[in-house]
């Protein structure tokens, strides 16, 4: 298959996966059998306050009415009214979004290297005493809950040692500067749980190329060690590991929300979890559907990504 | 595969002495970890020092002692017994929730890894769109879904570990048949005019065992976490039912005053996901072992 | 006689759970410049370890106890990592076992060839870089690939790639590693060609390390026999051939299937190597048929007896001596196949894919793999289907056992029509047809016990059975009720592939399709699984549909043959007047690409490649391959069938015409010239 065209399959498979998550979405929370207003308010609101809300929701219509509604007025950008505060969601989301992308890219950058660095030391030097220890400390670190780890290095390096801020909160009169250092706790947790996942694959799938029959023929090429490595072996291990970084960003938007609440940051994440506590239904669609969509874009990436290390995928599917 | 062909032929003695000196080390440890906290949570569901909502047991945070090892929490209720007492809760969630997607995701993705066609197509899609909405979002949008009235309860919680691991191990359970259902002997049980469900349960699941038994032990480590996030945020399991991760959550006022109130329950999930993951560890090392290149 | 490289006293053990395993004890030979050198030997015999010694190369696992490996003068096992580096490729370069694994995925081939040249810094003055690997392609028959990327190109021309990249330094020694063992015979054929070619041009000595005898005459100057990590026999290729001095060299060649339409007097070997039932004495006494008591004790060593050859055997003069290959000339038994039809197939059309509907719409069709396929069997008899691979044998087995619907045709069973599907067929007729896999490995289920496995099918088809029923039909195969309660994994390959064949005979089938049955067992227990097929031939009186790409097995065991190229039968012959007037070219093609046991100089005939891909279904599908092709004739028009004696052979030229053998050399070359051409991507 060529590349456009497979390019072109990827795309529509992600649409149409973005599609059914919208089904999901809206069958979970708004197409379960009971009065959602109800669900919503509790069972001792005012008749008056759930007649309200179900003006708010629309749902005296059907609910395909109501869902193709919500998807067409999704798919031109007009995200609803936030039940909560009654501002449109589009302007609440923005900033949480820049700010967490921002928090996103500062962990993604120290998790490649993270990522990298231990996984080629341990599969270089495999069962050596260096790579055992390795393999303890990520085991370790993959034992610790997110919110544990956020919790232990906000004691060790703004309570035990302050010298980083506990809460990071941010503000558009924040510097740049100021930003950096609320930002580090949170971004080098976040980094650290999707690092240890990545360094276990990373090895492991790094240790299977080495022991694989063209990296012993470019071994008996009398190639040096060196280009062995990083032109043979590095550029087939890494496509298992690109999945497990997909993955991860998954795992990111899902971290973010925790990460986000223990520093206090003004995230998409903390906005998610007010969203959830406040009932405010059309703004959980709209987040969840947001974090999808990133989900699948990452995927959709690490996907192309590995077509284009891999020569062979372009032909075999 | 190898890992089917790895194992000796003295499969069934799991406890003779012989078999525990070849044991991978990190699944002796970890099976020694989970052990201990088996019997931890077994002797906490039957006693504790103090009872586990039981205020003022003495002057909140006083810190660690050995009246209160873990010290008190804001209303002075003894950390150490709200951790013995939890330990129960913990591991049954934890367990409840993974078996149920355990099952829900064996039995779907065997079926459509070995039938194929438009049901794997199908599947396939509602899987990838499940696992594409982040775990934890799936997870709180479905408590939130469930009303006020579910809010809370042990069942939710189980309904909602098994929902978020069934489409994962869906796609390991079908991966997995996938590769069997090539498998010759596969062939010869289709020859002699045998059923799906005999094919799939005879011949395919047996072989998939080994994959799965890493994958449940992998989803068992990860269930205490998940369990953990839930309280953590404030969607787990309905207070003053001392669950740790929000125990985590309600002591962390206490970080800079009393951090042995944090600390601890903290500990205990720590080692307990610890445990599991030593044990998957060796698990997966025992019946995944690779051949050794032979001349 | 210069020496390159000495091997003396090598002894290496393996770590594992259950401590070291020697698994070379003891190897000493030397090569001399320009010679070529084969290591023979059952898998697990050490020989590879031994090979990629002389590159100074051992897995972590193995460690080498004692010995030298002297490559002009320096000892290869002693030296440090970069002087190791600077001789491997260089000096010393290897020819690796599967080109497919061993060639990078992500890089292009002609990257990877410059890469050894660079690292080596050995272009020849005068020459740029691309040049040189457009030479060096040139050189093994290839035409410019450089862009291609290694899932481009066929397997055949991945080991010529790799070829091109182990002489892109002229090295002195060329390390081969069962380099042709994943390739289909002609295939083989051509790489061993090239092979001998190259070594006259470049005049490098070789390490040719096989399992593969009959190949090994082809190409090697002297050979090592190797059995449980000893050298057992060294001689010079002829010699070994004609008049091997060890008893497990004799046994070896015994165990080959050849095209002399005969059977040899001496015994094909009998039991496997297994290093945990080894005598203290010699390695093979528990195995072979000339042991004494002196041998269990005595540790044999190799020693130099007449001319250039050495033995490792106390016993050689008596098993060298009453050699006298008497070939006798196979006697089948009187035709016992009563003229009753069991099996019929009427045009048969085969294609993968039902057609989707997109297809249906745009007017598409599925190419067929099959076409037009009518054969007939009767009780009792054994019909082999040969080909090369993708000739669609298999697809034809699958068809007739319901795996496979087919596009077109019909298929009977003793008069019966069968339904296309395993579901809509009976449960007699179900039992009645049994199949067999290729590979016994993967059609035993890994999770059962050899008594479940076997009682499974009784029980299915609702068969009385008691502990009788079992044991009798394992020692029906050779093997015993103590197996009942064994795993798979417990057995060896050929053990596996006895209970195959026993669980189809349990259930008292008509007819047995055996698709490819021996190609994934070592030779000497294909030669003991034949002999089992042919006495349960005869005692069951059980039909065979045989399907095998080796003509010297079916040779054996057929009474009939059907020959399949691409998709269409091109002949239907008795075997005999088959081997003896093979009448149609491709079975005249397939007839030279078996490897005999002589030094024939099948080297340096032609190759048979196709030259063009005909479209399917219109004209011959060998025409562009065919010696004796007819101008265009056999492009376009489909070839008519001639009755012959014993059955027909589909051809434009008839039969009695095609018995003159009246080919014009023209022809000849036109047809084989063209090569190799780089598959479409």
């Amino acid at each position: 298959m060529s590349i456009p065209r497979l390019l072109a399959s990827r795309v529509l498979f992600s649409a149409l996966t973005l599609f059914l998550v919208s089904i999901l979405i809206f069958l979970i929370l708004e197409a379960l059998p009971g009065d959602v207003a109800t669900r919503i308010l509790g069972r001792d609101a005012t008749a008056k306050a759930l007649a309200v809300l179900r003006g708010q929701l629309h749902l005296d219509q059907p609910a395909l009415v109501r869902y193709l509604h919500w998807l067409g007025d999704f798919l031109r950008g007009d995200l609803g009214v936030s039940i909560a505060t009654g501002r449109s969601i589009a302007d609440v989301l923005g900033p949480r979004i820049v700010n967490t992308l921002l928090l996103s890219l500062f962990a993604f950058t120290i998790y490649l290297v993270l990522a990298l660095v231990p996984a080629i030391i341990q599969a270089v030097n495999r069962g050596k005493a260096v790579d055992n220890v390795i393999s303890v400390i990520t085991l370790l670190l993959l034992s610790l809950p997110d919110f544990l780890l956020a919790t232990i290095l906000l004691f060790l390096f703004a309570v035990a040692v302050p010298i980083l801020p506990a809460l990071a909160t941010i503000s558009e009169a924040s510097t740049w500067q100021e930003m950096l250092r609320a930002m580090v706790l949170p971004a080098v947790t976040l980094a650290i749980m999707m690092a240890v996942y990545a360094i276990r694959v990373l090895r492991d799938s790094l240790i299977e190329v080495l022991r694989s029959d063209y990296v012993r023929l470019a071994e008996l090429k009398g190639l040096r060690p060196r280009a062995v490595l990083f032109r043979h072996a590095l550029p087939n291990a890494i496509v298992p590991a690109l999945n497990v970084t997909a993955l991860n960003l998954g795992f990111l938007i899902g971290g973010v929300v925790i990460v986000e609440r223990v520093f206090s940051y003004p995230g998409f994440g903390t906005l998610l979890i007010d969203a959830l506590q406040l009932r405010d239904i059309p703004l959980i669609k709209a987040t969840v559907m947001i974090s999808a969509a990133v989900y699948v874009g990452a995927n959709l990436v690490a996907d192309i990504l590995a077509v284009l290390l891999q020569p062979r995928l372009r032909t075999s599917r | 595969m190898s890992m089917i062909t790895a194992r000796s032929s003295n499969r069934f003695a799991w406890f003779g002495t012989e078999r525990w000196s070849v044991t991978p080390g990190p699944f002796k440890v970890g099976a020694v970890i989970l052990l201990v906290h088996v019997l931890f949570a077994i002797g906490g569901a039957f006693w504790t020092p103090h009872g586990f909502a039981e205020m003022g047991t003495g002057l909140p945070l006083s810190g660690a002692s050995w009246q209160h090892p873990m010290g008190l929490d804001q209303i002075g209720r003894d950390v150490f017994s709200r951790f013995m007492y939890g330990a129960h809760i913990v591991l049954m969630l934890s367990f409840a929730g993974t078996i149920l997607g355990m099952v829900a995701g064996t039995t779907l993705g065997l079926l459509s890894g070995y039938i194929g066609g438009w049901f794997d197509e199908i599947t396939q899609r509602i899987v990838e769109a499940m696992i594409s909405i982040p775990f934890l979002a799936l997870a709180l949008v479905t408590i939130i879904a469930a009303g006020p009235a579910l809010a809370g309860e042990p069942v939710l919680i189980v309904f909602v570990v098994g929902l978020v691991y069934a489409p994962r191990i869906t796609r390991i359970a079908r991966a997995a048949a996938m590769e069997i259902a090539t498998r010759e002997y596969v062939a010869v049980a289709e020859l002699r005019g045998e059923g799906i469900w005999s094919i799939v349960f005879r011949e395919i699941l047996p072989n998939a065992a080994n994959v799965l038994l890493v994958e449940f032990s992998l989803r068992l480590s990860y269930a205490p976490i998940l369990i953990g996030a839930l309280g953590f945020l404030g969607f787990g399991i309905r207070p003053p039912t001392p669950e740790w991760g929000l125990m985590i959550s309600e002591n962390r006022n206490l970080l800079i005053a009393s951090p042995v109130t944090v600390f601890g329950p903290g500990l205990g999930l720590a080692s307990l996901v610890i445990g599991f993951n030593l044990f998957t560890d060796g698990l997966s090392r025992m019946l995944g072992q690779r051949p050794v290149p032979g001349a | 006689m210069q020496k390159l490289i000495e091997v003396r006293n090598l002894n290496i053990a393996y770590g594992g759970a259950a401590g070291w395993t020697n698994v070379v004890q003891g190897v000493s030979f030397e090569i001399a410049r320009g010679e070529a050198f084969g290591l023979v030997g059952e898998s697990g015999c050490g020989k590879s370890t031994v090979a990629y010694r002389m590159l100074g190369y051992g897995t972590i696992n193995s460690f080498v106890q004692t010995g030298e490996v002297l490559f002009d003068g320096t000892d290869l096992l002693k030296l440090d990592a970069t002087s190791l580096t600077r001789l491997r490729g260089n000096r010393i370069a290897l020819v690796p076992q599967n080109p497919t694994t061993s060639l990078s995925p992500g890089m292009r081939v002609g990257s990877q060839v410059r890469e050894m040249i660079a690292t080596h810094k050995a272009l020849p003055d005068g020459m740029t870089m691309g040049q040189r690997i457009v030479e060096l392609f040139a050189l093994v028959g290839l035409p410019d690939v450089s862009h291609r990327y290694p899932h481009e190109l066929s397997g055949g021309q991945q080991q010529r790639v790799t070829i091109a990249m182990a002489v892109a330094c002229n090295p002195d020694l060329l390390v081969l590693d069962e380099p042709t063992t994943g390739l289909d015979a002609t295939t083989q054929r051509q790489i061993i060609q090239l092979l001998s070619d190259l070594r006259t041009r470049i005049g490098m000595a070789m390490l040719y390390v096989t399992h593969d005898l009959a190949l090994l005459a082809q190409i090697a100057d002297r050979v090592g026999v190797m059995y449980a990590g000893q050298l057992v026999e060294v001689a010079s290729g002829d010699t070994l051939l004609s008049a091997p001095a060890h008893p497990y060299s004799r046994g070896l060649i015994a165990s080959i299937p050849t095209m002399d339409g005969a059977k040899r007097q001496a015994r094909g070997l009998r039991g496997v190597l297994r290093r945990d039932q080894m005598s203290t004495g010699c390695k093979f006494e528990p195995r072979c048929d000339f042991a004494t008591t002196a041998c269990r004790t005595t540790p044999q060593v190799l020693e130099p007896i007449a001319g250039a050859r050495s033995v490792a055997c106390i016993r050689w003069q008596e098993v060298a001596a009453p050699q006298p290959l008497t070939l006798v000339a196979r006697t089948d038994g009187e035709v016992s196949a009563k003229p009753e039809r069991l099996l019929s197939v009427a045009d048969l059309t085969l294609s993968y894919r039902k057609p989707s509907l997109v297809d249906k719409l745009l007017g598409r069709t599925n190419p067929s793999v099959v076409r037009d396929i009518d054969l007939e069997l009767c009780a009792g008899e054994v019909v082999a289907l040969v080909g090369e691979s993708g000739s669609g044998k298999s697809t034809i087995a699958r068809a007739i056992s319901g795996r496979l619907p087919p596009r077109a045709g019909l298929i009977s069973l003793e008069g019966g029509l069968l339904p296309p599907t395993v579901k809509d067929r009976s449960v007699e007729q179900l039992r009645q047809i049994q199949y067999i896999f290729q590979n016994p490995d993967a059609s035993l289920n890994p999770r059962r016990r050899i008594r479940s496995i076997l009682t499974r099918p009784l029980n299915h088809f609702g068969l009385e059975a008691g502990e009788n029923t079992l044991e009798a039909v394992l020692e029906n195969v050779g093997l015993h009720a103590g197996y009942l309660d064994r795993f798979p994994e417990q057995l060896s390959g050929g053990e596996r592939q006895r209970i195959a064949i026993a669980r189809a005979l349990l259930v008292n089938p008509k007819l047995l399709i055996c698709d490819e049955i021996l190609s994934a067992l070592d030779v000497s227990v294909q030669a003991r699984i034949v002999e089992l097929l042919r006495s349960l031939k005869e005692k069951h009186a059980v039909a065979m549909l045989f399907i095998s790409h080796d003509l010297a097995v079916v040779q054996q065991l057929a009474d009939r043959v059907a020959v399949l190229y691409r998709g269409e039968l091109m002949q239907m012959s008795d075997t005999a007047s088959l081997l003896s007037a093979p009448l149609h070219p491709y079975t005249e093609i397939l007839l030279e690409a078996a490897p005999g046991l002589k030094k024939d100089g099948y080297v340096s005939r032609l190759p048979a490649m196709p030259a063009s891909k005909a479209a399917p279904g219109v004209g011959c599908p060998l025409a562009g391959r065919c010696p004796r092709q007819v101008g265009s004739l056999c492009a376009d028009v489909r070839p008519p069938l001639h009755a012959t004696g014993g059955g027909f052979i589909r051809c434009h030229i008839p039969a009695d015409e095609l018995a003159s053998r009246t080919v014009s050399p023209e022809h000849k070359r036109s047809a084989g010239t063209d090569g190799i051409r780089v598959l479409n991507s």
